[in-house]
């Protein structure tokens, strides 16, 4: 296989038409010319795109472990703690002419898990698209994303308190339509076997998502989410819906590198026995402002149901988030958080972070 | 008799169905460059759409998901390769559902297979080299050599796509080669005075035309791709600016000016922005008129 790309590559090559005729010859030095569109090697191997991203920081806090119940990221109380929080280890690749496969595993510091592995088909009629395998539930914004793409260094409370420590997600399919509107509408619908952190047992699972985006302006995009998830309940204390509502809205002036992000969510859960007034509710809302190419700083408000120890009640969260990059692969980031729990227990979190990737270069979130 | 002639007709009205005239090829482009030469090939038999906008860095467009209903009834979709697209393509296409335009399909014609690459590496690669493309350097666009290849490229492909307009393809095709061998005179001539000479650029976006134009890139703003540059490799470039006798420094406009402006301040050289690709400036608004801004700015940077 590898000699018949090689060769098609210098039959193209050969086919090329041949300018040089008209007198002005294309450079012709040997270490400069290479075969039409030059041979990345690893394609011609047929090797998958291979990337790790290893996420490590520094944290402090003044909170109790229960006084960070759910939470993805628990300190040690009063203590300067180092952490290797996760290193990811990203394959992908296309597959076939219909499908391609993207495998991420994690090694953080209580096990190695598959965080996803699914296939994407490609070539599905009508705007249609399949996920097949362990993936994040089609909920939300925030809870969709791996480790390295978040913004700030944690998941805002009210999401892992409300949705999972670490989003909702297990095995299971999602369809997902692209709609024939002329704006982007994408309709999701999932069934999944999940864990929800704070249950521990698998549920089955049935996901609704519909995103939409729409373009404000040249400089402007407006994205709008509903979500819904419905739980077998199989005894009363086991929530049974889950529904989201996300708002995006980025500002980027196409010249510049600069840009302005708000974004925001609400989660409302309703336990089995629960009627739709006693439901807990939580969200969040964030401005994140990219300097340039280096520079990015941010801040974040949130409003999470308290731990159980401390509930009822609600608990509040301002960070605030300084970010360097030195490049597309490594980001330095500090994270200065203050928590106003009931009672008048109040504490405050900081987080050094560090996080570079070695490998494949990912797409640029949006 | 009648009746051959009705089996006739109606077999002539189910090959009507059966390959209806095509009105016009929905394609959709990376970059306003190619979305240019789409349009010389193509003419009025194409309807020419580009994702990212001359004025933005072709690096760092966003994903924005918008995009992929550009992608989604696309008949063409003309990238340029090389790993120029690499943070921003590849999920707009998967969102996009057109198994025609994915990677190998019959739908997709990636311009960096038409051209014969600069800028190869030629040992090991890894990042410390910057942001580097393995594949070779992705701005060959504004070569009036390779632009042809690119040009031939498309027109074959479009004539793949429209069987019944490949002759009107091919008319334009070479009606596009013989303005872009006039235009080379012209061009030429602007440059003949100042041939050998140096300028300093902020990437290397320029590799290609300083190839054709024959002149050199005494060094780079960026000390290695996608790297900002530091004081102290400014600081160095003002000495190579003094032993290359370089005049003028030449900075796309999507990027920040103030390291350009340093080394103005450093060394008294010419800073000048150019437009990164077709609809980068005013008077950029075709390929012609977007290398023709290129000559005269480098004709302005050596003298």
């Amino acid at each position: 296989m590898v000699n018949i790309a090689l060769l098609s590559l210098l039959a193209a090559q050969a086919a090329a038409p041949d300018l040089g005729a008209q007198g002005q010859p294309f450079p012709t030095g040997a270490l400069n010319v290479g075969s039409p569109g030059g041979i990345p090697i690893g394609k011609l191997m047929l090797m998958p795109e291979i990337a790790v991203v290893v996420d490590g920081a520094l944290g402090y806090t003044t909170l109790s472990n229960g006084q960070q119940e759910l939470s993805a990221l628990v300190l040690p109380q009063h203590k300067v703690w180092p952490l290797l929080q996760e290193v990811e280890l990203a394959f992908q690749a296309t597959i076939d002419p219909y499908v391609r496969g993207d495998v991420f595993l994690t090694f953080a510091p209580d096990g190695v898990e598959v965080e996803e592995a699914y296939l994407t088909t490609l070539s599905l009629p009508w705007g249609l698209g399949v996920k097949a395998g362990k993936i994040y539930s089609p909920f939300g914004r925030t809870s969709q994303l791996h480790r390295h793409q978040w913004t700030f260094v944690d998941q805002p409370p009210s999401m892992q308190r409300l949705v999972g420590a670490d989003g909702l997600g297990g095995a299971g399919g999602d369809v997902a339509w692209l709609t024939p509107l002329p704006w982007f509408a994408e309709l999701h619908l999932a069934y999944q076997a999940t864990a929800p952190g704070f249950a521990n047992v698998l549920q089955l699972t049935g996901v609704a998502r519909l995103i939409q985006y729409f373009d404000l302006s040249d400089s402007a995009t407006l994205g709008v989410g509903l979500s819904w998830a419905l739980f077998q309940a199989e005894t009363p204390e086991q929530w049974k819906n889950l529904a989201g509502a996300d708002l995006y809205v980025k500002f980027r002036d196409p010249s510049s590198r600069s840009s302005v992000v708000l974004q925001g969510e609400i989660y409302g859960r309703q336990l089995g026995d629960q009627v739709f007034s006693q439901a807990r509710w939580g969200g969040y809302a964030q401005a994140v402002w990219r300097l340039d190419r280096s520079w990015e700083v941010g801040a974040r408000y949130d409003n999470a149901p308290a731990p159980v120890a401390l509930a009822p009640g609600t608990q509040q969260t301002w960070t605030a988030l300084g970010s360097f990059y030195t490049s597309e692969f490594f980001r330095i980031r500090v994270q200065p958080s203050l928590v106003l729990l009931p009672g008048g227990q109040n504490g405050f979190q900081g987080i050094a972070s560090f996080e570079f990737t070695i490998g494949a270069h990912a797409a640029h979130p949006f | 008799m009648n009746h051959l002639a009705a089996a006739l007709s109606v077999a002539a009205l189910l090959a009507s169905i059966a390959s209806p005239a095509r009105a016009t090829v929905n394609v959709v482009t990376t970059t306003e460059g190619l979305a240019a030469v789409a349009r010389e090939v193509g003419g009025e038999k194409v309807k020419v759409t580009a994702l990212s906008r001359g004025i933005q860095d072709p690096h760092f467009v966003d994903a924005n998901p918008s995009l992929a209903v550009k992608l989604r009834n696309a008949d063409l979709l003309l990238d340029v390769g090389m790993d120029l697209e690499i943070g921003w393509l590849p999920p707009l296409v998967i969102q996009s559902r057109n198994a025609a335009i994915q990677p190998g399909g019959a739908r997709r014609l990636t311009a960096g297979t038409a051209v014969p690459p600069l800028d190869l590496p030629t040992g090991p690669v890894d990042r410390s080299q910057g942001d580097i493309h393995p594949s070779g350097n992705p701005h060959f666009l504004s070569d009036p050599r390779r632009v042809q290849l690119v040009a031939a490229a498309i027109a074959a492909r479009l004539s793949e796509i429209d069987p019944g307009s490949a002759a009107y393809f091919q008319e334009r095709l070479q009606a596009f080669r013989a303005r872009v061998a006039a235009a080379e005179k012209d061009w030429k001539a602007q440059l003949a005075p100042v041939e050998g000479r140096s300028v300093i650029t902020q990437h290397k976006t320029l590799t290609y035309l300083l190839d054709w134009a024959g002149l050199q890139a005494a060094g780079y703003l960026e000390p290695k791709p996608g790297v900002s540059p530091p004081p102290s490799h400014v600081a160095g470039l003002a000495a190579v600016v003094k032993s290359a006798g370089v005049k003028g420094v030449l900075v796309e406009s999507y990027y920040d000016p103030r390291s350009a402006n340093q080394l103005r301040d450093l060394t008294g050289v010419k800073v000048i922005v150019i437009p990164g690709d077709v609809g980068g400036a005013k008077d950029a608004q075709d390929w012609f008129s977007w290398v023709d801004a290129l000559v005269k700015a480098l004709v302005q940077a050596v003298q």
